[in-house]
């Protein structure tokens, strides 16, 4: 591959980036901005941005890579990914938003009236975060190293130097506009790659016939029934709790224009998900070497190239490395944001100097743990991000919001038990798994069991609470339910 | 929860003795979120920058929750004031909005599954589709890849009108009061 298109692209993408995040600068200089863009952003810009925000390197890169490698076991990511934010419409967005908090520790606290509640989950806030973040800079490795030679570290390290900077200097103000963009610049660098295959592609000769390509050992009659439902219960429930998807909402003017967001933002992921798949079957049909080779997160990158010679493919190849990049930036972004959030306001007195400092240390510690380890295939290590949410944060989120028995003790046990099961079951499933072959299912997809057990034991631990529950609950629940214009104290705007 | 015990390790020795009035707690002036409420927190926040222009007159200033300070329960944001036992009439109400908003998400989310289910299993359960090859992807692969979507989106739009409905009805309610 031409590295010059490469350089170019992932430049753009950084140039621009960075001038609507300083131009957003200009309007953002109150600590509200910082953290939440003064709640006065429209409904369709928010679900772009929350489209740009959400939309990583495992839905830009991963999930192609893994229907080429997998099958159509793969097609459930996209659809989990996806049905997340159903699940956060019925359940979770208009009360979230009408908690006024900012942040998940900031709902725990308030809910529970417990600054232990609050500090287990701002731990658990950070850690999700950072782990999310490490897929993101192990995709940029992917992508410097695939198209201009580099090093791999150098894509890393370029993505948390740009993030750092953008995040520390404009604030999530300036963010809900760069997210926006991304969201349209993501589906533009796979869409039109994708057409462009399709028209062009009548004369290449595919590498395998499709009897070969999409056997029917992979095909979706072929389903591993515990696999396919615990990574549901991962995706489906892990959505709720993601830090920087819950900070958006908070943007919203009120409940009802949060759950007319989500609904946009559902569109706007089902439409983006089609292309990945595209390029996913595409791939298994024209390019089916690149599963041997270990680079199937590759495959978008170099697909447009493969097909299409010449400038328009060299083009097609600009388009798509720029998604990429803005895929990379603006997770991670949106992660830092969300957070610098906690931190700042844990350990740094929420000011916004601590804010950058936060901001900073919160890219620059993934870092380090990407450069230390290498990707086990970008949709998959974030699904695993998505179990451990969906085993820590949800059931509290979930039973916050809708039992009022919830207390803190139940709560911090509970986050406690989902964080111990999940963690233990991610990061020592292989070994145990390597003498107990029929555990391995449960330990690489552990959502299945882990959630029911982190929701029973908050369950029983608030029931067994002497101290009963927190005072004011009911007066918090009535916050989180009653819609704004019923309220006496109505907020305007 | 009749006397809150003795400090405890959960925090909440701040408040925890005197059966106080939310409305009149001492920490009600600190980190509170709402950006109403915020417009009460201005001795809390640090002074704006002189440099500052007065810039669009709707802006209000917020500051961030500090840590360790309760983040304001939800005093002064019920219908009925702070101090409305939620034994009455509006807590009967409130509590039944709440229910029916739960039984809702819960009757759509079920919903969803069931027919994502009954998807899967009519796409597994026929052979043909396997064979079908539409630009030369088989049928079954097409339908798995872009036929749950539109379903989600469905269910969603649904539950958003049915969602505003409980509101509607409980705010006629608490009107004719």
């Amino acid at each position: 591959m031409n590295a010059a298109i490469g350089y170019i692209a992932i430049a753009a993408v950084a140039v621009v980036s960075a001038l609507i995040g300083f131009y957003g600068l200009r309007v953002s200089r109150t600590t509200s901005d910082f953290y939440v863009a003064s709640r006065t952003v429209r409904p369709w810009w928010n679900a772009s941005a929350i489209g740009g925000e959400y939309l990583s390197a495992a839905s830009f890169l991963g999930i192609a890579g893994l229907i080429l490698l997998t099958g159509s076991a793969a097609l459930w990511f996209p659809i989990g990914y996806t049905a997340g934010y159903l699940m956060l419409l019925l359940f979770v967005a208009a009360p979230l938003r009408r908690s006024g908090a900012y942040t998940i520790p900031d709902f725990t606290e308030a809910r529970l009236d417990s600054v232990w509640a609050r500090r287990v989950t701002s731990t658990l806030v950070i850690v999700i975060g950072w782990f999310y973040i490490v897929p993101q800079l192990q995709g940029a490795a992917l992508t410097v190293r695939i198209t201009t030679g580099l090093p791999a570290w150098a894509g890393s390290l370029a993505v948390a130097v740009i993030v750092a900077v953008v995040v520390a200097a404009g604030g999530m103000r300036s963010i809900t506009f760069v997210q926006a963009f991304q969201f349209w610049l993501k589906l533009t660098a796979l869409a039109i790659p994708v057409f462009a295959i399709l028209l062009l592609v009548g004369d290449v000769q595919p590498a395998l016939p499709p009897v070969e390509a999409f056997p029917s050992s992979a095909g979706p009659g072929d389903l591993d029934v515990y696999r396919t439902v615990s990574l549901m219960v991962a995706l489906l429930l892990g959505t709720l709790g993601l830090p920087h998807v819950l900070v958006r909402f908070y943007t919203n003017p009120d409940g009802i224009a949060a759950r007319r967001t989500t609904v946009i933002v559902l569109v706007l992921l089902s439409v983006f998900y089609l292309f990945p798949t595209a390029f996913g079957f595409l791939g298994r049909t024209f390019a089916p070497d690149l599963a041997a080779s270990g680079d199937a997160d590759a495959l978008v990158l170099l697909l447009p190239g493969r097909l299409i010679p010449g400038p328009l493919g060299d083009v097609l190849t600009a388009l798509v490395i720029a998604g990429a990049f803005a895929a990379f930036l603006s997770t991670s972004s949106g992660l830092v944001v969300s957070l610098a959030g906690v931190i700042s306001q844990d350990l740094l007195g929420g000011s916004v100097r601590g804010f950058r400092i936060a901001a900073v240390l919160s890219s620059f510690v993934p870092l380090l743990v990407a450069l230390a380890t290498e990707s086990s295939g970008l949709a998959g290590s974030v699904g695993l991000v998505f179990a451990f949410t969906a085993s820590t944060l949800c059931p509290v989120l979930l039973l916050g919001i809708w039992w009022r028995g919830l207390t803190a003790r139940g709560a911090i046990a509970g986050m406690l038990t989902g964080a111990v099961l999940s963690g233990v079951a991610i990061l020592g499933g292989g070994w145990v798994s390597a003498w107990l072959p029929t555990l391995r299912p449960f330990l690489e997809q552990p959502a299945a069991w882990t959630v029911p057990v982190a929701v029973l034991v908050t369950v029983l631990v608030s029931r067994g609470d002497r101290r009963g529950i927190p005072r004011g609950t009911d007066m918090f629940l009535t916050r989180l339910h009653v819609p704004e214009t019923a309220r006496h104290h109505g907020r305007e705007g | 929860m009749t006397s809150p015990s003795t400090g405890g390790s959960a925090g909440r020795s701040s408040n925890g003795g005197a059966a106080g009035d939310a409305g009149r707690d001492p920490r009600a002036h600190r980190g509170d979120q709402a950006r109403q409420d915020a417009v009460d927190d201005a001795p809390d926040a640090p002074p704006p920058p002189a440099d500052r222009p007065a810039g669009p007159p709707q802006r209000v200033r917020v500051t961030a929750p500090r840590a360790g300070s309760a983040a304001a329960p939800a005093r002064a944001m019920t219908p009925h004031g702070a101090d409305a036992p939620t034994s009455d009439i509006a807590g009967v109400y409130v509590r039944s909005l709440i229910r029916s908003q739960l039984r809702l998400g819960i009757v759509f989310a079920v919903g969803f599954a069931v027919a994502t289910v009954l998807f899967v299993l009519a796409i597994a359960f026929v052979p043909q589709l396997d064979e079908t090859f539409v630009a030369g992807v088989p049928l079954s692969w097409l339908l798995l890849g872009a036929g749950v979507y539109p379903l989600a989106i469905t269910v969603g739009g649904l539950y958003v009108r049915a969602a505003s409905r409980n509101e509607a009805r409980y705010r006629s309610l608490t009107e004719d009061e």
